[in-house]
């Protein structure tokens, strides 16, 4: 099966930064992956660079089997993105915004509209859909952007901390979203700090470090290569994070003022 | 979602725009959506406390604005009409209407021209660079077009009166030429600083650029008014030195001479195809620096470097001057505040130089010629006209780019919200308006060789005074706490001209301290105890 998503040799670098070293990957359709690493390793970088956000990297990327240099933007009609610090015109009511969207991935207006409508009831937000973003809360917002993701039917799905805010019971939801997302043949890449949803819902995980790839399979075959434990605690140990226990007990004595 | 006449009226060159390969239905949406934000006001945690009254100013903010370029426009009439040397004439319209265009530009649209968020919403969609790029220049050119139809339109529409429908023709289209120029000139000037530079210094280049263009354009301006001197207009003879070849009013000037006057100087043609082909060779090369652009824009984000702790001084700034312990913490943060944030430097740093180089500049206008005898007069009395910079900085101080964070006024345990307030106040006291006051009474002394030191403390309590007037009038709000917006001008509108009133009063004052024997001696303890007293009423 020919791969979704393919990277060869990706290396980008912001000035003499190097942000990517050398990052190789083959996706492949229905999967569901696992992006994690510490905060600056490059992972959005990576979705940023696939989605054609930032430009000026060596290597090459095809997605749906085409180098996206000369794919234009039409292959991001196929995509749904949730970028972790997302912006979002903040004074348009959740209907402005969301059939603005719809109309961009070249949807009808009352196509958008009557979708956005149904999902945002769908996740309990109906209420706010007239209403400004702005006076949403997080959660809400939270949902605003993965319907804005959704609401084009993509095939491939890049999730950063998409779970951000929303409640335990849109958590369930969503991840059983997901799950049935990708049995229906979607590819899912989720990127995330949080370890335990992590290890639960990716049949993949990609761990990436200083701009390189360190860990890449699935749970058990990662367990494989280091200590028995969590992901969470296989992630400190592959990032070379052992002081936890320290830091933590130095944290607490600062905030009682002992030292 | 509402639908905008301009994008009715932009229906029509649909075809056009398919054909340079952009998507016209999408830019349209974009535009749409970007208008219909235009138009709404930000409602912020703190929105419920502000007071009705206020709310409903705010809305047309734009509108107003555009009424004092109308009425810039309705003076251009003048040089319009008065006669028929259409290369002087028309130089001085295209000065002023190319100056107020380039500075509203940099003033309140460069957020337009340097936007990444765009860039994460729009571009992560089928959404071509393209596409998103002409949207932005268009959104941009609205607003223009509505400034320069205020500024050049009665001239416009009187100019086919007096001169006929040739010069009617010539003035309209050069008239388009004209803002197109400015925006795309503006634009590669953002270009060419961006390809030098990296991250935060960046944006502070950037900022910095844009306040000492705006300065440059007001000398600039008045420069342009000075190039024919008297004897030019009187005998009518232009002397076409070289570098006259660099001002672009006089090339749009040209035309008019050129095709109304039979005028077929070499300068003249040579004048006139510049009118004409410098603004079109600009946009090919903008268009052609495009992409370019877009790479440097992305440095936007990185962060590069380590940061000293600077706030030694401000903190014993601060434990001199406030004794309340909220207001001591108010101060240092305001003064942080003021020095970080660019889109408050970019509002207000502006005025802040041209309050320095003003009183020097209309002294040398004067054609004052015996500078030694300088000492005699009482020129120095056009210090006064630092002071129109203050109102703009006072009500500039309520607003900030991240005005969101102002939740936390009310989180903190601050018993008293007027020492915010007053921390503010003074803060924005000693690190915008004393090094203005400090650096113009430097100057006059020099000037006056150390003579006018009494006039220059009369002239400091005055200015003291004044803020708290201002302050009392504007000021009510809290600071850091609204947001900028691309239509509204914190700064514009009618009380501009109250300020001139009070500015032209307390000059009058001081005219008289100095008619009275021992005037300024009296005046200088008084003042302070007035001051004083006047602080502790008005300001709490």
């Amino acid at each position: 099966m020919e791969p979704i998503i393919s990277i060869r040799n990706l290396r980008k670098s912001f000035g003499s930064k190097e942000v990517l070293r050398d990052i190789n990957l083959d996706i492949y359709k229905g999967e569901i992956i696992g992006y994690i690493g510490p905060n600056g390793a490059g992972k959005s970088t990576t979705v940023k660079i696939i989605l054609g956000l930032v430009g000026d990297y060596s290597g090459d990327i095809k997605i749906f089997g085409e180098d996206i240099r000369n794919s234009g933007v039409e292959y991001k009609r196929r995509i749904g993105y949730v970028p972790e610090t997302a912006d979002i015109y903040e004074n348009l009511t959740g209907r402005e915004y969301l059939t603005f969207i719809g109309e961009l991935y070249g949807m009808e207006h009352e196509e958008a509209n009557m979708k956005a409508e149904r999902l945002m009831d769908l996740f309990g937000i109906k209420n706010v859909y007239d209403a400004r973003i702005s006076s949403y809360s997080k959660g809400m917002k939270q949902k605003t952007l993965l319907i804005s993701a959704l609401i084009n039917n993509p095939d491939i799905l890049f999730l950063d901390e998409p779970l951000n805010g929303m409640d335990a019971n849109s958590v369930m939801v969503f991840k059983e979203v997901m799950a049935e997302l990708v049995d229906k043949g979607k590819t899912i890449f989720y990127s995330s700090h949080i370890m335990d949803v992590v290890e639960k819902i990716s049949k993949r995980i990609i761990l990436i470090n200083g701009g390189e790839i360190i860990a890449d399979g699935s749970f058990e075959e990662i367990k494989g290569q280091s200590i028995d434990g969590s992901l969470e605690e296989i992630f400190n140990q592959l990032t070379g994070f052992e002081e936890h226990e320290r830091i933590a007990k130095d944290i607490v004595a600062t905030i009682e003022g002992a030292i | 979602m509402k639908d905008f006449k301009i994008l009715k009226f932009l229906d029509l060159f649909k075809s056009l725009f398919n054909k340079l390969g952009i998507d016209y239905q999408l830019m349209r949406k974009i535009l749409q959506v970007k208008l219909l934000l235009d138009g709404r006001r930000i409602s912020t945690v703190l929105a419920t406390q502000k007071t009705n009254k206020k709310k409903e100013e705010d809305k047309n903010n734009f509108i107003r604005s555009l009424g004092m370029y109308l009425l810039m426009g309705v003076f251009i009439i003048i040089f319009v009409v008065i006669g028929r040397h259409y290369l002087f004439q028309m130089t001085i319209t295209f000065s002023i209407i190319m100056f107020f265009l380039m500075t509203s530009l940099i003033a309140d649209f460069s957020s337009v021209l340097l936007d990444i968020k765009d860039k994460e919403i729009l571009l992560s969609r089928p959404v071509k660079n393209r596409t998103l790029n002409v949207a932005k220049i268009l959104h941009i050119s609205m607003y223009i077009s509505m400034i320069t139809l205020a500024i050049a339109g009665p001239s416009l529409i009187v100019s086919f009166f007096r001169h006929g429908l040739t010069f009617f023709l010539i003035y309209l289209v050069e008239i388009l030429l004209v803002s197109l120029f400015v925006i795309i000139l503006t634009a590669l000037i953002y270009l060419l600083v961006l390809r030098f530079s990296s991250g935060e210094k960046l944006k502070d280049i950037i900022n910095y650029v844009q306040i000492g263009l705006t300065i440059a354009m007001s000398l600039g301006y008045q420069l342009v008014m000075r190039v024919f001197n008297y004897i030019d207009i009187r005998t009518m003879e232009y002397k076409a030195s070289f570098w006259k070849y660099f001002l672009p009013p006089i090339w749009f000037s040209a035309p008019f001479e050129l095709l109304l006057n039979k005028n077929y100087s070499n300068y003249i043609i040579i004048y006139s195809i510049l009118a004409l082909v410098v603004p079109i060779v600009s946009i090919i090369i903008y268009i052609k620096l495009i992409p370019t652009f877009e790479r440097n824009l992305q440095k936007f984000n990185s962060t590069d470097g380590k940061s000293k702790d600077k706030n030694k001084i401000t903190i014993l700034l601060s434990k001199i001057l406030c004794r309340d312990k909220d207001e001591r913490t108010f101060f240092r943060f305001s003064t942080n505040m003021l020095r970080n944030e660019r889109s408050f430097k970019l509002k207000v740093y502006p005025s802040l130089g041209l309050a320095v180089i003003f009183p020097f500049f209309m002294i040398i206008s004067m054609n004052f010629r015996d500078f030694a005898n300088i000492v005699n007069t009482k020129l120095y009395l056009w210090i006064y006209m630092s002071f129109m910079m203050i109102p703009a900085v006072v009500v500039s101080l309520g607003y900030s780019g991240n005005y969101k964070g102002a939740w936390i006024y009310e989180t903190i345990p601050a018993r008293d919200k007027s020492s915010i307030n007053k921390g503010a106040l003074k803060a924005a006291i000693v690190s915008l308006f004393m090094p203005v006051y400090l650096l113009v009474s430097i100057g006059f002394l020099i000037l006056y060789r150390m003579e006018i030191i009494d006039q220059l403390i009369v002239v400091g309590i005055n200015m003291f005074l004044f803020i708290i007037i201002i302050f009392n009038r504007m000021g009510e709000f809290l600071p850091f706490s609204k947001a900028f917006q691309v239509s509204e001008n914190p700064s514009g509108g009618v009380k501009v001209f109250f300020t001139l009133f009070l500015m032209a009063g307390f000059a009058l004052l001081h005219f008289i301290i100095t008619m009275i024997p021992y005037g300024t001696y009296i005046y200088i303890p008084l003042g302070l105890i007035g001051s004083k007293l006047f602080w502790k009423r008005a300001i709490s």
